[in-house]
């Protein structure tokens, strides 16, 4: 029996010959661990920019969106469980598509960037990394949405190709993190600060779950973290949960929640705290954090209104908007 | 004999109630019962997610083959693995 040992993300999963990973899609077959899902994905999508959710990266631009089965966390309430708790064999939708395939389709599409994501692009790692080479070369921009549960070498690698990324910080507890994903926070915290350090864009999703990680005082320490560790310009996400899955027991989370959620990663000192899966809320917009300015207004995912200047800046009061904008 | 008297005398200034009858032990099971049901499914749920991500998993190979055969799935080698040390191979846990 060869078994072999994966390098790929915190687990490091020592996997028997015959035997998957604890993300079901790396499978050891004859002493070899073998990417089962490379060119292989389950779910292929157009959606706009604002859906990852990227806020401050080509707004109100069309980004073509790929997923294969498997996943290296297990959250109760994930919202794509179909895809992400299973196994490639498990699927009765897979699509042929390696990467150079991938490109060419999006380029067809008219998409400029391309996105990994729905499920965790860190467990299909190789077709990410080969699609993205493609990509870059042929100048399309490559976005991630991920849990960031990876290890720091392979993660910057990868940085190399990756344009931007929206991450997930679940909670700032470790409990959290243990009950509700099967992970850990540090490795997390650890990638975030690499995606920083690397020069991709970053913006950091935060599913705010009644009970569960809605303390206003974890709030506040997240933010404070992300302000010192990231950069006050750091776009936050407050999402709003919605009871799905293995989570059917707690209410989606009220507005008012997310609003005081919201109040206090702002009084921490982050610039840009948006609120998300509230269609219509006001904190849905992008507003100049010097003058209040509405720069960019958004219904949903719709972009309904771009004021920011050509180079990215507050019409009113020529305050520079970090983000990448064309 | 004395002490004897003095114990039924009491007993009769406070007579021991009968209350325990089959249906309430019925009962008291049915509760008992419940609130071991509700511990399990509570335990169980909050368990669940640190419960997996403890290694590897047992799959379904012969599928994985079939599926690979017909070009649904892929055996391209993955980056990021090294055959597993002695130490290492100590940690895998059989599955059922």
């Amino acid at each position: 029996m060869t078994a072999v040992a994966c390098e790929l993300c915190p687990r490091r999963c020592v996997i028997p010959e015959g035997g998957a990973g604890d993300c079901r899609i790396r499978v050891n077959l004859g002493g070899k661990l073998r990417a089962t899902t490379y060119g292989r994905p389950s779910a292929i999508h157009i959606d706009p920019m604002e859906k990852k959710p990227l806020f401050h990266f080509h707004p109100g631009t069309s980004v073509f969106s790929i997923a294969t089965a498997g996943c290296n966390l297990h959250c109760l309430n994930c919202q794509n469980w179909q895809l992400s708790q299973r196994g490639g064999e498990e699927m009765e939708q897979i699509y042929r598509a390696d990467p150079p395939e991938v490109v060419k389709a999006a380029k067809e599409q008219g998409c400029k960037s391309l996105a990994y994501t729905y499920s965790d692009p860190v467990v299909f790692y190789e077709y990410v990394y080969d699609t993205s080479a493609i990509a870059r070369r042929e100048g399309l921009n490559n976005t991630y949405h991920t849990a960031g549960y990876i290890n720091p070498k392979p993660l910057r690698r990868l940085c190399g190709l990756l344009d931007a990324s929206n991450t997930d910080l679940k909670a700032f507890d470790d409990g959290f993190y243990r009950r509700v994903t099967g992970a850990t926070l540090q490795p997390v915290l650890d990638a975030l600060v690499t995606l920083r350090e690397e020069g991709v864009w970053l913006e950091v999703t935060n599913l705010v779950i009644p009970t569960l990680n809605d303390d206003l005082a974890m709030i506040r320490r997240m933010a404070s973290w992300m302000r010192d560790e990231l950069g006050p310009d750091t776009p936050l996400h407050l999402s709003r949960f919605q009871p799905q899955y293995r989570m059917r027991n707690l209410p989606p989370t009220p507005a008012e929640a997310l609003d005081r959620a919201r109040r206090e990663a702002l009084d921490a000192g982050l610039r840009y705290v948006y609120i998300g899966n509230v269609p219509g809320h006001e904190a849905n917009s992008t507003y100049c954090p010097t003058d209040g300015t509405l720069l960019i207004r958004r219904v949903g995912f719709m972009v309904v209104e771009n004021k920011l200047t050509a180079d990215g800046r507050c019409p009113t009061c020529n305050q520079k908007i970090p983000g990448v904008w064309k | 004999m004395h002490d004897l008297y003095a114990l039924r005398s009491a007993a009769v200034a406070f007579p021991r109630v009968r209350h325990w009858h089959r249906r309430e032990a019925r009962f008291v099971t049915l509760v008992a019962v419940t609130a071991l049901v509700i511990g399990l499914q509570l335990s169980a749920g909050l368990q669940l997610a640190s419960r997996e991500g403890t290694g590897w998993r047992a799959v379904d190979t012969a599928a994985i083959h079939r599926r690979i055969e017909t070009g649904d799935l892929r055996d391209r080698e993955a980056d990021w693995y090294h055959p597993a040390t002695a130490v290492e191979r100590k940690q895998v846990v059989e599955r059922p």
